[in-house]
């Protein structure tokens, strides 16, 4: 019976069934992506997460020595998060920009991963509309 | 004036919806007059839309800055070749951009084919109108590039980090890669509804697909080289989903160009191609889609987003239909002859076209995962780097490996005692490199190792398959060795062609490889005078220089670097502050060296008031292999798209005899 098929269909089950296998190999290591949430949505979280916010009030700190102190509000909201990050820091970040950083909320301060912090611009090719 | 560029549009529209309408009607009732007119339209349509564009770039060059889209991404001190490109740097203008080249690639695709295949171009003809007609509804109803204001002073100016010779040519490239994959698809679906099965649509728009990924290819390396060099985070590639859009297309167009190399020598695979092609299309739809309609921030904004919803309406409907058809169409595509053995060449493609598909969809999940999950959770989650890493270690690999497999295996049925004795020199060649790069050190990465020993493995192959030839070649007809090369070589443009490309793609290994899993990275707080040691290098901050330029002012780190006891002369790095738009950034410095391939990599992260600057300095060894890939790949591909008498003389006798059995 086996012999009456053509040899592509088992090719492609197997490929698909080693695809599956590969993807839960992949699930069982790595576990799942990082949830990104916004300022109003990070109470109560201790994981690791992406915080996505607007850069408001006033930048203190330094970036590369004790870290760089600045608030995030919900883009489209009033609920705010205190933010310390370390590494570098994007060329668009300034106050008003939308940025995606990485880290844990820890005493109600969000302590970001070091390196993780970028600009969300709307588009790589449109100027940010806010400058003014 | 932007009346004219609206009525140009409008023009356009009414011709494309002919070119769908009446081409659809004249190709179901084959009434040749009216196709004729249907493809007439199609020109024609590609003389308004350069109207509408040149009236945009000409408000661009004269700082017209009553067109909105001019004044958003342009400004008075903006340097004449960065207007241009500015033009199509706005959403509105991206899209005008795809219809121009649309129309453009409609007409010549038309006027090429006509003659030779005019069933499938008279249904090809209202596939291009309709895809058409979607770009011009928008543009002309729904995101208009002459939207008119008040005339402000001056504009926003052009988001600096876009001011960069390499961001004039990638976006028009990615576009003739995106639209050129736009003709295969149409003569695909063409010949489904003409009801021709054979691989006339394929031999008809072979060019255009391999133009078409071609221009991709080359397009996504100058905006890796633009990130390196412009964006300046000290990679080239970082699986941004609006990188991923331009990558999707292209592997899939990479699996395209394989498989229908079997359906031509075998006459199988043809459910699979169209398949293939329709994928390909739509991934270059929803790449634009991606980029184009703020989906990525997130769903909400995408719902607000004026073209978003049009997008994917009109995604869905290609996928569908197309899928329709092909369902359609099954009875007529059936293959006559079957795989005989899982050892040959056929075989081989096949795996190859599973490992490409897997990793594109892999990608395509990454890139929807969180889309989805925002959907379906309300909390987006995103998967990162490792995700994306992991998979293109588990498919990228073996494709690599299969790169020196394939072109040595027989067609239909190998032997595993021939194929053991053809393998042994690349073989070879392979376990000596691995061993010889474990000895050196490079076992601190495994799949690094792994990936240097197949490329020698594939570069043992292809050089193999090369002396062969030309061997079989001198003998045949006598000679010089490198006249029987060249001799060989232009006989078989494509095959030839091909494997100069998979040099290019080895070339792009062994350098992704060595640049992110041998690389190093040191930062550090420097005043003037102090050092910082990277790798064997040694770099000494001397000065801060700052000098005005026309629109921005540029501040330069300058560091001496010395690495053994050789002075290698100095590298800075800094910041640009642009006047008008605002704005900072980041300007690296780079040291290559030409030798080894080796770059030394100088990001001034933060220039302090005081003079001193925080430096991260990376070494990237071999990285400089990638864009060197980048000229083989364009030559190989040129050999393959070179014109071919002898080809063209084969292909006529087929087609008299074809079209004498279909008229039978």
């Amino acid at each position: 019976m086996a012999g009456k098929r053509s040899p592509a269909r088992l090719v492609i089950a197997l490929s698909i069934a080693a695809a599956l296998a590969v993807f839960l190999l992949y699930a069982s290591v790595a576990g799942g992506g990082t949830p990104s949430l916004a300022p109003s949505e990070l109470q109560g979280r201790t994981d690791r997460v992406a915080l996505a916010g607007q850069v408001v009030g006033r930048v203190t700190g330094d970036a590369h020595a004790g870290g760089l102190r600045f608030t995030l509000r919900d883009v489209k909201g009033t609920r705010t998060v205190p933010v310390v990050y370390e590494g570098s820091v994007p060329d668009l970040f300034r106050v008003g920009r939308d940025v995606h950083v990485e880290g844990q909320l820890r005493n109600g301060t969000f302590v970001a991963v070091p390196g993780t912090l970028v600009t969300k611009c709307p588009s790589k090719y449109t100027p940010a509309k806010n400058s003014s | 004036m932007p009346e004219l560029g609206r009525a140009a549009l409008v023009a356009t529209l009414g011709l494309v919806l002919w070119a769908l309408v009446a081409g659809g009607w004249a190709a179901r009732t084959r009434r040749r007059r009216l196709a004729q007119s249907a493809q007439n339209a199609l020109l024609a349509g590609f003389g308004t839309t350069t109207v509408a564009a040149a009236v945009l770039v000409g408000a661009f060059l004269r700082d017209d800055f009553s067109f909105v889209t001019a004044a958003d991404a342009s400004s008075r001190e903006l340097p004449l070749r960065y207007a241009i490109s500015a033009a199509w740097s706005s959403q509105a203008g991206s899209l005008l951009l795809w219809l121009l080249v649309l129309t453009g690639f409609s007409a010549a695709a038309v006027l090429l084919n006509r003659r030779t295949s005019r069933d499938v171009v008279a249904w090809a003809t209202p596939v291009l109108g309709g895809v058409a007609t979607f770009f011009a509804f928008l543009l002309v109803a729904v995101a208009s590039p002459f939207e008119t204001q008040a005339m402000p002073l001056d504009g926003r100016g052009l988001n600096p980090s876009l001011q960069n010779p390499y961001m004039m040519a990638h976006p028009p490239l990615l576009y003739l890669g995106f639209v050129g994959l736009t003709v295969p698809f149409a003569f695909a679906i063409g010949s489904l509804f003409a009801r021709r099965t054979d691989e006339r649509w394929i031999v008809a728009t072979r060019r255009w697909a391999l133009f078409a990924w071609t221009a991709l290819g080359i397009g996504q390396l100058l905006g890796a080289k633009w990130a390196y060099e412009e964006v300046g985070w000290g990679g080239y590639f970082a699986w941004d989903p609006v990188e991923n859009a331009a990558l999707m297309p292209w592997l899939a167009a990479t699996a395209f160009l394989h498989s229908v190399m079997i359906q031509e020598k075998r006459a199988m695979l043809k459910v699979w191609n169209v398949l293939l092609v329709i994928f390909a299309f739509s991934l270059s739809l929803f790449g634009t889609f991606l980029t184009r309609s703020g989906i990525l921030s997130s769903i909400h904004s995408f719902t607000q987003s004026s073209i978003g919803p049009w997008f994917l309406g009109f995604i869905s409907l290609v996928v569908l239909g197309s899928l329709a058809l092909v369902f359609a169409r099954l009875p007529l595509l059936r293959a006559r002859t079957r795989l005989e053995s899982l050892v040959s060449r056929e075989a081989t493609f096949l795996y190859n076209n599973l490992l490409l598909v897997a990793l594109t969809l892999t990608i395509l999940w990454g890139v929807a995962y969180p889309i989805l999950t925002e959907a379906v959770r309300g909390e987006a989650v995103t998967l990162g780097r490792p995700y994306y890493d992991f998979f293109l270690q588990v498919f990228g690999l073996p494709l690599l490996l299969l790169m020196g497999i394939g072109p040595l295996v027989a067609w239909r049925r190998a032997s595993v005692r021939s194929l053991v004795r053809t393998f042994a020199w690349p073989f070879g060649a392979a376990l000596a490199t691995g061993l010889i790069l474990l000895g050196l050190g490079a076992g601190s990465s495994i799949p690094g190792l792994i990936a240097y020993s197949f490329s020698a493995f594939v570069l043992g192959s292809i050089a193999l398959e090369f002396t062969r030839g030309t061997r079989a070649r001198r003998a045949l007809s006598g000679g010089s060795w490198p006249r029987a090369f060249s001799d060989l070589v232009a006989r078989n443009r494509r095959r030839y062609g091909g494997y100069v490309v998979h040099c290019a793609i080895v070339l792009l290994a062994i350098g992704i490889a060595g640049s992110s899993a041998y690389d190093t990275v040191r930062e550090g707080k420097l005043v003037r005078g102090e050092t910082l040691a990277v790798g064997d290098y040694r770099l000494t901050y001397r000065e801060l220089e700052e000098t005005p330029a026309a629109n921005a002012t540029e501040i330069r780190a300058v560091l001496d670097v010395r690495r053994g006891g050789d002075d290698l002369g100095t590298v800075s790095a800094g910041k640009n502050a642009y006047t008008v738009e605002r704005q900072v950034s980041n300007e690296v410095g780079i040291r290559s060296d030409l030798v080894t391939g080796e770059d030394l990599f100088v990001i001034a992260e933060q220039v302090n008031p005081d003079g001193s600057v925080y430096f991260r300095v990376f070494v990237k060894p071999l990285v400089n292999l990638i864009w060197l890939a980048g000229f083989v790949f364009l030559l190989g591909s040129l050999i393959a798209l070179w014109p071919d008498a002898r080809e063209q003389r084969r292909l006529a006798v087929r087609y008299a005899a074809a079209g004498a059995t279909s008229e039978r």
